[in-house]
């Protein structure tokens, strides 16, 4: 008879070292489902890592604002009268009141509604009502500003911001050998990338390494996940779409990488059906792509989906696919809410625009067959972690154990592996177990 | 209000009845029937907007859905196709709809305006409330009634759930 009681449920009794073994490709349930795994995820991974915060697109002039998470806190980002981005907690210094109750818009100032306290769109408090009486005239407004994140940095118009003041900058966090591939998104638009309409926001009841994992490189669900997506013939043979995925430094994930040329044999297929300016889309970005980049990622064309650590999944097949962002903002251990932006290249025809466009609102998102089918799958996971004879059942990420390694495309950067595999979610578990095993100091 | 636009509006309820008992019935072959060729489904994303900076939906913009009759047909093909595990068991849904206006248009068009609740209970507790308004354009011709033009605007800033179901 199987015991019950392979494994204490006990956290704390039981090390991380004990509940996420990636070498073994086992994950117990606990960390999905436990409370205090959550908050020291919230400080030890979340106020460690570089979390995306928005496109300057959606920051083009001076006093734009949008708001945004970064695990549970809420952040203001703006552009200040000095062109400078600046990321700030939003949450009045007096009693905690958010500064800001808008998806976005463009102003000088923020001013609590619970006292009035005044700040500027630096951060600055520049005004309390009352202060020479009600403080004396005593209070020190220098100290009493927005508390600012410490470290926001741009890579090719996408702003990322980081607690943690020694961090290593943003561009070797995402590292060299992810930005090889995700180059190809960022340089191939005419006309650059721009935001085509607001934040998309829905709930999923499940925990947020759940959603993350799978864009870092779940290729194996896609077969039957996403069956009625092929039954229906909205995709192609999904063995004709990639070949490889592959995972980075600092736990970084990437699926559906296609052998040199597959992309683009496959987006001329595309533009074929869609018609003459789409042929001449297709064409120019190509050769945009020679222009700017190696041979070998021009050649490459097109991308797949991936996860940036820990929690801003993308997706961009070919270029007529949407390049889709994906914050998985946790909330509680059970519980996501999707943040969902899409930018598309500003100067690709109005035609085109539009075919990406509603792909990819019926494809990953909210809406989409894919979205509603993924946050399903989530839902009863996470249901199920609850159970305290589950949480004897390690979820199993064997897939490709012992075979790391063995698979090459010649110039690949990155630990590239086969169509099919585990080894991503190996080394997300990986890096987390660092991250969540390495104590702070104190903030 | 005259007679006849009393009459009208009866009429149009019943339209948004029977569609509204189709869904519920998960009758969705006939549902497609009600829409035209061409139509266009609409379903722009919510946002919340400081009180002068207030921003209508703009077509062209990213959105919950842009369909049209033969994207909405592969929606349902997919349904019945077995593997739609958003919907495999299906939800139960209940529809309610309210506050139906209607304006006369040209060619005899009808402008129609309601209010909806859909109460959405999926697998065991997974319960939630879709509320929102809708804006048709009825084309008529004689006996026969189809939705041109459907817009879909949910007052959710954040939805409760990814939307499996049709409104």
């Amino acid at each position: 008879m199987t015991s019950i009681s392979e494994r204490p449920v006990d956290v704390a009794a039981a090390g991380l070292h004990d509940l996420v073994k990636p070498d073994e490709g086992a994950v117990s349930r606990t960390v999905f489902v436990d409370e205090a795994i959550y908050r020291t995820e919230l400080d030890r991974v979340f106020t460690k890592t570089w979390l995306f915060i928005g496109h300057e697109s959606q920051l083009s002039e001076p006093g734009d604002y949008l708001t945004n998470f970064m695990g549970e806190d809420p952040v203001i980002a703006t552009r200040g009268a000095d062109g400078a981005i600046r990321v700030m907690l939003n949450s009045c210094a007096h009693r905690g009141m958010a500064v800001c109750s808008t998806d976005a818009g463009t102003s000088k100032f923020f001013r609590c509604p619970y006292h009035g306290w005044t700040y500027s769109n630096n951060g600055d408090l520049i005004g309390v009502p009352r202060a020479d009486t009600v403080y004396n005239g005593e209070l020190d407004k220098s100290r009493l500003g927005l508390k600012a994140v410490p470290r926001v940095e741009t890579y090719k118009g996408f702003v990322f911001a980081n607690w943690d003041e020694n961090a290593i900058p943003l561009v070797d966090y995402l590292g060299a050998d992810q930005l090889w591939y995700l180059d190809l998104a960022f340089e191939a638009p005419l006309g650059g990338l721009e935001v085509i309409g607001p934040t998309m926001k829905f709930r999923i009841k499940a925990n947020w390494k759940l959603a993350a994992e799978n864009f870092a490189g779940d290729d194996y669900h896609v077969l039957y996940t996403h069956g009625s997506a092929f039954q229906i013939g909205f995709l192609p043979d999904y063995d004709m779409l990639a070949d490889y995925i592959a995972h980075f430094d600092h736990g970084h994930g990437m699926g559906d990488i296609s052998k040199p040329g597959r992309a683009y044999q496959n987006d001329v297929g595309m533009a074929q059906f869609l018609g003459p300016e789409a042929i001449e889309y297709v064409t120019a970005v190509h050769e945009r792509l020679q222009a700017r980049v190696s041979p070998l990622q021009a050649e490459m064309h097109g991308l797949g989906e991936g996860n940036i650590f820990p929690n801003l999944s993308w997706i961009k097949f070919g270029v007529f696919h949407v390049f889709g962002l994906f914050q998985w903002h946790p909330k509680g251990p059970g519980e996501i809410e999707v943040w969902q932006t899409a930018l598309f290249d500003r100067g690709a025809p109005q035609s085109v625009k539009d075919f990406a466009r509603t792909q990819m609102s019926q494809e990953n998102a909210a809406a989409g067959i894919f979205g509603q089918d993924d946050g399903e799958n989530f839902e009863q996971i996470t249901e199920s972690a609850r159970g305290v004879v589950s949480q004897t059942r390690d979820f199993n990420y064997a897939m490709g154990l012992g075979h790391e390694g063995e698979v090459h495309e010649e110039g690949y950067p990155g630990h590239l592996g086969p169509h099919y595999s585990e080894q991503n979610h190996r080394n997300f578990y990986r890096y987390w177990l660092e991250l969540m095993t390495t104590p702070g100091e104190q903030k | 209000m005259t007679s006849s636009l009393t009459d009208l509006r009866r009429d149009v309820e019943d339209f948004l009845y029977r569609e509204a008992k189709m869904l519920d019935e998960q009758r969705y072959d006939e549902w497609l029937g009600l829409f035209t060729e061409d139509v266009r489904y609409w379903m722009p994303i919510t946002e919340t907007r400081e009180v002068r900076q207030h921003r209508d939906h703009v077509p062209g913009e990213w959105s919950l859905m842009e369909e049209d009759a033969r994207f909405l047909a592969k929606r349902m093909e997919r349904l019945a196709g077995g593997l739609a595990h958003s919907e495999q068991p299906r939800s139960r849904t209940r529809r309610f709809i309210s506050n139906v206006l209607v304006t006369p248009g040209p060619n005899g068009d009808l402008v129609v305006e309601c209010n909806f609740i859909v109460f959405q209970s999926r697998r065991a507790n997974s319960e939630q409330f879709f509320v929102g308004s809708r804006r048709d354009r009825i084309v008529t011709s004689g006996e026969s009634w189809k939705i041109a033009e459907r817009t879909v605007l949910l007052d959710h800033r954040v939805l409760p759930r990814a939307i499996s179901i049709f409104f």
